[in-house]
């Protein structure tokens, strides 16, 4: 066997510490059944403080809007509703959700609406006086129209703007940045209508800012979509108009795997392979979009880039201290000079480290004699755990029922496969490495899966058990829990409180 | 020499030795092969000029347009010939990540077309990369690109087959090197003279040079990288190493410094590479009384790269890491030394004061112009500074409003005019900030 590629988690300390008790793990799952999602709602607090921090560093104000469609924990939420109304909100893209945010203890005005709205949506958002983020004059149209037939109050509203392509230089000569195509917002070239609309709707709706949210990891690509905003808002008080706030939307990412390293050897082998130049390290010779033509790489990798020198906070700060292509100052001064608030949308690094998932191993057995390769079963499926789906690509820790003997076993390349009679359903078509093999009634946890993988969409399929969710809470030397919708951040967890 | 064109200038460059006393191998000649001196700087003007040629030379006076996915020397030389014929260049690119060499192209005409980047969450459906989307684009039917396809066009290969192969042969008094050492871009010069050195003496050495996987050396790509190369054969190279672009900076700096040679990272990357390897090589000549010899390629010139070395390297432009404010007052002094004034106070100041205080607004002028304090002047805070430097800008008898966003720039400036002998500079507490959220009027213009 080649010497085992490792794409071993970056675990941070308060994670790490529930990670190390494995009795608690193992007590949690044999209670609540596998699979499990553990949260911490303290690490998501965390999380904001870092953001804030850099808002800090480059004296911005505005708001940190936890895009909800990352998680539906309650217990998350609740945390979060009881941070700093003036520095954190929520965004929400569904009456659900919106439902979710208020009865979690969101202040309709510390909640954002985005995304496709019905009418139910937009009226309870209305309603409870949200800011709603317009992808349309159209869309405005009918907001307008809702709040007059039903008597509402004025509502504060963003535009949320696409089209960020520009071409500049005289006579065909310069430079043309090209954008991913976007289904949402209005491109700028279109917003003439949107203006006049704004105008012509002044009665009912404030316009208090613009927003955009580009699909890229490119920097480069937000840091003008950032200045093109700016210039637009300059436009806007031109015209009479008295925007305030940009919305950039989220995306700042989250690095998953701890080792550059171990990150590098894996993509490489991995062309390697397509290339078949090595041994298949997937499920059939799964290229995840690579394709050999002729002996050359082409297409492109669907995978997340899970080792990312920086991501969060620290993707926030690059993004604001870049230089605008068109003005020359980085996005924090643009900000600050033009008076304006930031909003940001972060989903997924708003959850890093905030939990893992726990899936209990029911089988162990070899792929065919003699490969040395072993198909372990988990108590889960792709469903509960959706890493193939989002490309994330990350080992999971092996946490033994017993105590393993020193020496116990060698390093061992496996394939993790879900409960689900179904031949697509792995959890990952990657062959994921463990320090040895494990046994039926292990524990497998992927840790830091919670923004996204744990249940963007996990759902009933086959009838087979839906992942419980617990909040966690380190008291002491020892862990205490509740169910997810037990949580409350004023009583401690596993409690209950009449105190006031 | 007298020319009619200056692509006749194209080739023929200078084999130059390198001092052992400089690369240490006591047993192996080392020499530079200089295609930094073709007419438009660089190694890529021979594939460029021969994979274009015919494609130019019918094209004259049309309006067709020559495409290339190039981020750099291609695209330089391409934009020149282009140019020179009358026909239009675009060069598309993953991302230009060299400033210099962006505008370069710009002074020379070419359109520039900047690829997005990769997706942040997930579309497991859009598994085809820009270039494969770009690729599509150039063969619909009716399209009127002219497409060199460099990393594909065996006319890359032919032009040092033909051209840097042979001269290095010509120069070696009829000898291939023992070892010829090429940084791995298109593949093409490294594949080209291989070919050649291998006809000549089937012993020779090949070692191809690729950038450290998380790393960035202009022109270089990674080993993952080459494998989407067309004219990318493993077969190539007896060996493929990685280097940094800390030793690129250090083999061109060597290079710059003690050869005369004004390369730039590419060609330091292949210097460093070159003598790393063939350390050992030139350990086991001793005592053998055997000599041996070697050819790196230097690809480019250092000018255009002055942004990427500061960036990595800036004490080698005599810079610190951290640019010290001129002003030189820390925001523990500023603190302590300079004047605020709070917004409800500064109103009545600029109102009624007797003298009125010049208001002196340190945002840029796209910020001022949107809306700033009414009667205020505009330096921006870089400027300020610049000016600073000269001596106090405004007279004693005169006071001073400094206002910027927060209130932070301006109390450092207040604190360097009042250490300049000004009696009366007072910061905006909180800045235009606070102004605007007191209710105080800002105006537009």
């Amino acid at each position: 066997m080649d010497a085992p590629l490792y794409l071993r988690p970056r675990v941070d300390p308060p994670l790490a510490a529930l990670l190390s008790d494995r009795p608690f793990l193992h007590s949690l799952v044999d209670v609540l059944g596998s699979p499990l999602n553990v949260l911490l709602p303290d690490a998501v607090a965390e999380n904001v403080a870092r953001f804030r921090a850099v808002y800090g560093r480059h004296h911005l104000t505005g708001r940190v809007y936890f895009a909800h469609k990352a998680n539906r924990s309650s217990a998350l939420l609740r945390r979060l509703a009881a941070e700093d109304p003036a520095a954190v909100g929520v965004d929400v893209a569904s009456v659900d959700e919106l439902r979710h945010a208020l009865g979690c203890g969101f202040t309709g005005d510390r909640i954002m609406a985005t995304g496709p709205k019905d009418a139910a949506f937009l009226w309870l958002a209305a309603r409870v006086g949200a800011t709603v983020s317009l992808d349309s004059p159209g869309e405005l149209e009918r907001l307008s129209g809702l709040l007059r037939a039903h008597g509402l109050g004025r509502i504060a509203v963003l535009v949320r703007l696409s089209g960020f392509e520009y071409t500049s230089g005289p006579g065909g000569a310069g430079t043309r940045l090209l954008s991913r195509r976007s289904r949402f917002g209005t491109p700028l070239r279109d917003t003439d209508a949107l203006l006049s609309a704004l105008e012509r709707n002044a009665e009912t709706v404030e316009f208090v800012g613009a927003a955009y949210h580009l699909d890229t990891t490119g920097v480069e690509e937000k840091a003008r979509a950032l200045e093109q905003c700016v210039l637009f808002m300059d436009e806007c008080r031109a015209r009479g108009l008295a925007p305030r706030a940009l919305d950039i939307g989220g995306g700042f990412g989250v690095g998953y795997v701890a080792e550059a390293e171990e990150w590098g050897r894996w993509t490489t082998a991995l062309t390697e392979a397509v290339l078949g130049v090595r041994p298949p390290l997937t499920w059939r010779g799964h290229g995840y979009g690579l394709r050999n033509e002729g002996g050359t790489v082409r297409g492109a990798a669907a995978l997340y880039p899970a080792y990312r020198p920086t991501a969060g906070p620290g993707y926030l700060d690059e993004l604001l201290s870049l230089p605008a292509p068109v003005l020359g100052r980085p996005p924090a001064s643009l900000l600050l000079e033009h008076l304006h608030d930031l909003h940001i949308e972060p989903g997924r690094s708003l959850v890093d480290q905030c939990g893992l998932s726990l899936a209990r191993v029911l089988d162990v057995r070899p792929v065919d004699t003699g490969s040395g390769q072993y198909l372990v079963q988990l108590a889960m499926n792709a469903g509960d755990m959706s890493l193939e789906e989002h490309g994330v690509l990350v080992d999971p820790v092996l946490l033994p029922r017993g105590e393993a003997a020193p020496g116990d076993g060698e390093p061992v390349g496996v394939y993790l496969a879900g409960n689900l009679c179904l031949e697509g359903d792995l959890i990952t078509r990657r062959l994921v490495f463990l320090p040895r093999l494990p046994r039926a009634g292990d524990l497998l946890a992927f840790v830091n899966t919670v923004g996204y993988a744990m249940d963007f969409r996990a759902h009933h399929a086959q009838r087979q058990p839906v992942a419980r969710t617990v909040a966690v809470e380190r008291r002491g030397e020892s862990w205490h829990w509740c169910p997810d919708e037990d949580y409350w951040p004023i009583t401690p967890v596993g409690e209950q409180s009449d105190e006031v | 020499m007298r020319y009619d064109s200056i692509t006749e200038a194209i080739g023929n460059t200078p084999l130059v030795r390198i001092d052992p006393a400089v690369h240490g191998l006591r047993n192996i000649d080392l020499y530079a092969k200089l295609e930094m001196l073709n007419p438009f700087g660089s190694v890529k003007d021979r594939p460029a000029w021969h994979m274009a040629r015919s494609h130019l030379e019918a094209a004259t006076g049309g309006d067709g347009t020559l495409v290339e996915l190039s981020s750099g020397n291609t695209a330089k030389a391409l934009a020149l010939l282009a140019g020179m014929h009358g026909v239009r260049f675009k060069s598309v690119t993953n991302r230009m990540r060299v400033p210099e060499i962006k505008e370069l192209l710009l002074l020379i005409g070419a359109e520039i077309e900047e690829l997005p980047g990769r997706s942040e969450c997930l579309d497991p459906t859009d598994t085809d990369d820009p270039l494969t989307h770009f690729h599509r684009a150039l063969s619909d039917p009716g399209s009127t690109y002219l497409h060199t396809d460099q990393y594909f066009n065996p006319r890359n290969v032919e032009a040092h087959a033909e051209g840097t192969g042979p001269e290095i042969v010509k120069d070696l008094d009829g000898r291939a090197p023992d070892w010829f050492i090429a940084c791995v871009g298109t593949a093409g010069s490294s594949t080209g003279v291989a070919k050649v050195l291998r006809e000549h003496d089937p012993r020779v050495r090949v070692l191809g040079l690729v950038a450290h996987k998380s790393d960035f050396i202009p022109g270089i790509r990674t080993i993952d990288e080459v494998h989407e190369v067309g004219l990318f054969d493993p077969a190539t190279y007896d060996t493929i190493e990685s280097v940094t672009s800390d030793e690129a900076i250090d083999g061109m700096i060597t290079l710059i410094r003690r050869c005369g040679l004004l390369s730039g990272p590419t060609g330091g990357a292949a210097y460093q590479g070159t003598v790393r390897q063939l350390r050992y090589a030139d350990g086991e000549l001793d005592g053998t009384g055997q000599r041996r010899t070697a050819v790196f390629i230097v690809c480019d010139r250092a000018e255009s790269y002055l942004g990427y070395v500061r960036q990595r390297r800036p004490e080698l432009l005599g810079r610190t890491a951290q640019e010290r404010s001129a002003t030189a007052v820390t925001d523990a002094e500023a603190r302590a030394e300079a004047r605020v004034i709070g917004v409800d106070d500064a109103r009545r100041w600029s109102a009624e004061g007797d003298p009125r205080p010049l208001v002196v607004d340190l945002r840029s002028p796209h910020a001022y112009a949107a809306l700033h304090i009414e009667g205020s002047v505009n330096i921006v805070d870089e400027v300020f500074e610049d000016l600073l430097r000269g001596g106090l800008p405004f007279s004693k008898r005169t006071p001073v409003l400094l206002a910027c966003p927060v209130g932070e720039k301006s109390l450092r400036y207040a604190a360097a005019l009042k250490r300049m002998g000004h009696p009366d500079a007072r910061s905006l507490d909180g800045g235009i900030i606070a102004w605007r959220d007191a209710g105080a009027p800002l105006v537009r213009e």
